[in-house]
């Protein structure tokens, strides 16, 4: 599906090259064309795609040439496969997307246009502009060169359609407002999902006992239950990192301070918690159980031990975390 | 235990074993422990919620218990009536706010009542001691309706471990010191006494509980904006119920009269409204209701018709009565009858919502995601112990088990996304830690007693285990296992049995002495008094706070207008008695967003806005003297983005960051920052202060950098009054005759300076002259030049 939209978008790209191609080389008799026109021309091709793709000539004309009253945002990508950049084509999505949503809002605005140059069709933009890596986005201001503010800090802000659009709106006073294509993805999965559960309960709707299951049940609570105190909720909203790589070159699995923590510091922290739980439950069985006396007492051996050596052990991290805590068991 | 068997009889029952022999008696042992461990658990639960007092004074700390004790103050002294109706003028200036109609009125009627009480009397108690001392005093009565709760699921056992754990628990310790007089101190009782009475008509199938369920929801409703966590759990636990197939006539009972009448009874608070009928979070509730009556026309239904009619009947009813209840909330919520989530609920669903769309909730730092250090250190031991109980709760399933199971799941989920809902997963994992406890020791230790093997090492164990358990009260409770548990036959043997009961008494008391710790040295200031200790441990009151607000109410005219971020709204009107813009019931964002405005745009364009509110004087938090972090300037941003939020053509976020996208204050700060009316207000001659004389002059310790703009003069503010550790600054507005008014460049002029400098000078007359000059002669009288 993805696949046949992007061809046919190829296609259509291709077959608007060539178009206006034509045109340009029907301009190119008239040396520089007017800035009327060109505005015209501009609007023209932005109402048949938001997104245009300049190759290197049509940067010039649109972008470079000087008389102009209109802010161009030029993303400089590379997306062609053997580039093999990744990040272009997540970037290359969000910006068609608010380049759409630029589009539809003001079908008929002459003030700010999208526009893309492709590495493999304008490599000789990139030299001019001084770009070696991909993606990068520019905005061109009607009067004067870009300054330092007008390149997207792709490291700060990122390259989400909301973010592009905020600089967007600092850059030029047009505020625009996203409207993503509508995702069905989510919702698909979810009836799908609900579908084959249905499916599945019709399936085995004579045999039901699995419903019954009182340890299935009980390990799914306690893995919720693990996966919220582990900080999981956390990681969700703040995206940490998953290590930290010290200056010194060594990696901190666990961060240094009670206002934060690593990715893979709270799967230890789920690792130890789901432990200490299991030693304490091993000890009740141990003792509640009937049966061999030697077994029983190796598991509530083994219980005592994960209970307390793995308590220690969290005590101990929070402890590290924890800058004054006094209290300590086992280790340090 | 009968329907009375909670509550007043215990402590009747326990003066019985001292007249027939203590050890003839078992039931007698049992309240009379039971009796013990909960008066010990009140009084240590009180006990370590003293160490503010102790340390400071008996105060009221923070924000915003500052108006509820404004609000409880004002109640007692013109009366219940008056309060609701109390406009509030000085608060909002110039908006002001319906008090009486805007808040949670349960906690200022609690505190009220007793007040009247020991008035009546003859106990003169000052208002402001009842309102220091209310959430102590509360975290005992929660430590009881815990034990209620838990023994209603468990046994009363565990029952006691909960109301040992729930009394010195830093999670609720957090919301419960002496002098956090906020709602969240009564409300943690209200709910948890609630979910008793809850499990208990559940249980029984009686009106009478389910009514006494609805009218602590009452109470719970009056008391804090959270009872919506009981009005969704409920309906869910009995959904649940419902699709597990426990549907019963005790469950409809119960669960009708309950939401009917707590229904009506919450439409009855001012604040809440028509709220209960017309919003989404209230929904699922009236939801679940119609369900129930379906389902019990259902079985009625059942009874008359045959089996094959049954059938055909049943899917039709169920498919219909589904979608039409569906339907017309969607229709509702469309016509606008129906309120969609308001955005502090949403945001809990949506955890990305908050973030983007609403950054005056993103911006309160009890509403940020809890990390797993937040857990461990409210929690300790308990968080590893909690899905225990869980555990065992799901493998003995019954009701009211469905019930703490669903409460547990919840709780953590909403505590994960935000600390502040901590409060409400700490009771949960207090009752179910309490289970774990109690079932393992009750298993470990209810072999002393065996006949078969009868030896002196474990009953030494036991003895010397419940001398050091005595250290934090918790004693006795295994006692009575022992003659509550069924014996049998096992060979753990007792070196393995008292291994492990040493290993959880151990355990335990790391619980309580951590518990000890975090209270306090984590949750036990003030927050408005602060105190630093020199390096020879000697200890330094810093009370900027109370001194600013004291001197503005003494030198400041009554009904001058302070301007600061809404933090301090509060404290200055509890404290300084005047007007302000903002405060932090935070209900008018656009009103903040233009208070933001002012302080992160240039003087000048501050001071319109100024004029326009009516300023007389600002206020700003200054840290940079004592290091102290939490001031103005660390939460500028914040005030940039909220304002950004309404105004964002005037104020932008990324000009306030350098280059490389970093917010400081030094000489590589951006000049809209250096510049803007808060950098100002904050630093204003800090540039030749010098901690002493090693140090660089305008050395900032929050910050650790020389601040980047030294020399400024201010044009339209002067400085009225600076604390002592300048943690307090207010500044007067200067009046527009005031203020020297700026040189305007000559090419901007409107009058054209040609005009001015016409001189009258002429080569005759070289003295300049003055227009209506009185003419001097020395040694006459001067006369007026008429």
């Amino acid at each position: 599906m993805k696949l046949l939209g992007l061809i046919f978008v190829f296609i259509y790209g291709i077959l608007l090259i060539q178009q206006t191609d034509g045109q340009r080389s029907r301009k190119e008799g008239g040396q520089t064309s007017s800035l009327n026109e060109r505005v015209q021309q501009l609007i023209e091709m932005s109402n048949k795609r938001s997104l245009m793709r300049f190759n290197g000539n049509k940067f010039r004309d649109f972008v470079k040439a000087t008389p102009r009253n209109y802010s161009v945002v030029v993303m400089f990508t590379a997306l062609a496969p053997q580039r093999q950049c990744s990040i272009c084509r997540h970037a290359h999505d969000e910006f068609h997307i608010l380049a759409n949503s630029f589009r539809y809002a003001h079908m008929t605005s002459s003030r700010l246009f999208f526009a893309m140059v492709d590495f493999d069709e304008g490599s000789d933009i990139f030299q001019m502009m001084r770009l070696n890596t991909a993606p990068v986005f520019i905005h061109f201001p009607p009067k004067g060169k870009p300054k330092a503010a007008d390149t997207l800090d792709i490291q700060r802000v990122g390259f989400s359609a909301d973010a592009i659009g905020k600089w967007i709106s600092e850059r030029t006073d047009v505020a625009i407002r996203i409207f993503r294509p509508p995702n069905y993805s989510g919702t698909m999965a979810c009836v799908l999902l609900i579908v084959l559960v249905a499916t599945f309960f019709y399936v085995r709707r004579n045999n039901l006992d699995f419903m019954y299951n009182k340890t299935g049940w009980g390990l799914m609570a306690l893995l919720f239950c693990f996966t919220m105190v582990s900080g999981q909720m956390w990681n969700h909203i703040r995206g940490p990192p998953f290590v930290h790589k010290t200056s010194s070159g060594g990696v901190a699995y666990i961060h240094g301070s009670s206002q934060g923590q690593f990715v893979l510091e709270t799967y230890i922290v789920f690792f130890l918690n789901a432990a200490v739980t299991l030693g304490m439950i091993l000890i009740t069985e141990g003792a509640a159980n009937r049966g061999d006396v030697k077994k029983r007492r190796i598991v509530v051996i083994l219980g005592l031990g994960l209970f307390v050596v793995f308590f220690s052990l969290i005590l101990s991290i929070f402890r590290g975390k924890a800058h004054g805590y006094p209290y300590s068991f086992l280790f340090k | 235990m009968g329907l009375g068997g909670f509550g007043d009889p215990r402590p009747k029952r326990s003066h019985n074993p001292d007249k027939h022999g203590l050890f003839s008696n078992a039931s007698g042992w049992k309240s009379l422990i039971t009796f013990t461990v909960l008066a010990l658990a009140w009084i240590s639960g009180f006990a370590s919620r003293l160490f503010a007092v102790i340390r400071f004074e008996s105060i009221i700390h923070e924000f915003d218990p500052w108006f509820n004790y404004r609000s409880t103050a004002y109640m007692v002294q013109h009366g219940f009536y008056n309060f609701l109706n109390w406009f509030d003028e000085r608060a909002w200036y110039p908006l002001g706010r319906i008090v009486g109609g805007t808040v949670y009125p349960g906690l200022m009627i609690t505190s009220g009542s007793i007040h009247y009480v020991l008035h009546s009397l003859n106990i003169p108690v000052n208002i402001r001691d009842i309102c220091v001392f209310l959430a102590p005093v509360f975290s005992g009565l929660t430590a009881i309706s815990t034990y209620l709760l838990t023994k209603e699921i468990w046994s009363s056992g565990a029952g006691l471990f909960a109301a040992c754990f729930i009394a010195i628990v830093p999670g609720y310790i957090s919301r419960s010191v002496a002098g956090s007089y906020d709602n969240e101190g009564i409300a943690i009782f209200a709910l948890q006494i609630t979910y008793f009475l809850w499990v208990r008509s559940v249980k029984t199938g009686s009106i009478f509980w389910a009514c006494l369920t609805a009218l602590s929801y009452f109470y719970m409703v009056s008391a804090w904006g959270g009872y919506v966590f009981i009005i969704n759990l409920i309906p869910l636990h009995v959904f649940v119920l419902l699709l597990m197939g426990r549907y019963s006539s005790r469950l409809f009972t119960s669960y009708t009269t309950f939401y009917i009448m707590g229904l009506i009874m919450s439409m009855q608070i001012p604040f809440v409204g028509f709220q209960p009928i017309r919003t989404s979070e209230h929904m699922a509730a009236s939801g679940v209701f119609a369900l129930m009556m379906a389902l019990s026309f259902l079985k009625y239904v059942q009874t008359i018709l045959t089996k094959a009619e049954m059938r055909y009947f049943y899917m039709v009813a169920v498919v219909g009565a589904g979608g039409l209840v569906f339907l017309t909330v969607v229709l509702l919520t469309y016509a606008g009858i129906i309120a969609p989530w308001s955005g502090r609920f949403y945001s809990l669903w949506d955890t990305g919502y908050a973030k983007i769309h609403i950054p005056i909730i993103a911006s309160v730092s009890e509403h940020q995601p809890t990390t797993w250090f937040s857990f461990f250190f409210d929690l300790h031991i308990l968080v590893t112990t909690f899905p225990v109980g869980l555990w065992y709760c799901i493998k003995s399933i019954n009701d009211e088990r469905v019930f703490i199971i669903l409460y547990a799941v919840s709780a953590v989920y909403f505590a994960g996304v935000m600390v502040r809902l901590m409060l409400t997963l700490t009771p949960v994992v207090c009752v179910l830690s309490g289970i774990a406890f109690s079932h393992l020791l009750g298993l470990y230790l209810k072999e002393e007693e065996n006949p078969s093997s009868p030896d002196s090492d474990s009953e030494d164990d036991g003895s010397s285990e419940k001398s050091s358990r005595n250290l934090y009260d918790k004693a006795g409770k295994l006692r009575r296992m022992r003659h509550e548990q069924m014996r049998e036959s096992d060979g753990l043997g007792s070196n393995v049995r008292g291994i492990v009961v040493m290993a959880m008494l151990m355990m335990l008391m790391m619980f309580a002495v951590h518990c000890t710790w975090v209270t306090g040295n984590a949750y036990s200031s003030p927050s408005i008094v602060l105190a630093s200790y020199g390096q020879d441990g000697s200890r330094q009151i810093l009370d900027d706070f109370r001194e600013a607000y004291y001197w503005l109410s003494q030198n400041t005219h009554s009904d001058a207008r302070v301007m600061s971020w809404w933090d301090y709204g509060y404290q200055i009107a509890g404290m300084a008695n005047r007007t302000t813009l903002v405060d932090n019931n935070t209900w008018n964002n656009s009103h903040i967003a233009l208070v933001g405005k002012a302080m992160s745009s240039n003087e000048s364009e501050a001071y319109k806005i100024m004029t326009s509110l009516d300023v007389d004087y600002v206020l700003v938090i200054f840290g940079g003297v004592i290091g102290y972090s939490g001031d103005d300037i660390n939460k500028f941003l914040w005030m940039v983005r909220i304002a950004e939020g309404e105004h964002p053509k005037d104020i932008r976020e990324s000009d306030y960051f350098t280059e490389r996208g970093e917010f400081r204050v030094d000489s590589e700060g951006t000049p809209t920052l250096l510049n803007c009316l808060m950098y100002k207000l904050s630093y204003y001659r800090f540039g030749e202060f010098r901690m002493d004389y090693r140090s660089t002059p305008g050395f900032d310790r929050t910050r650790n950098v020389v601040i980047g703009n030294k020399n400024f003069d201010l044009t339209y503010l002067e400085e009225a009054y600076t604390t002592e550790h300048w943690l307090v600054r207010i500044y007067r507005v200067k009046k527009p005759d005031e203020f020297n008014r700026p040189r305007i460049p000559l090419s901007e002029r409107k009058v054209k300076r040609s005009k001015i400098f016409i001189t009258k000078k002429t080569n005759k007359r070289r003295k300049g002259t003055i227009k209506n000059k009185p003419t001097v002669v020395k040694g006459k009288k001067p006369t007026k030049a008429a």
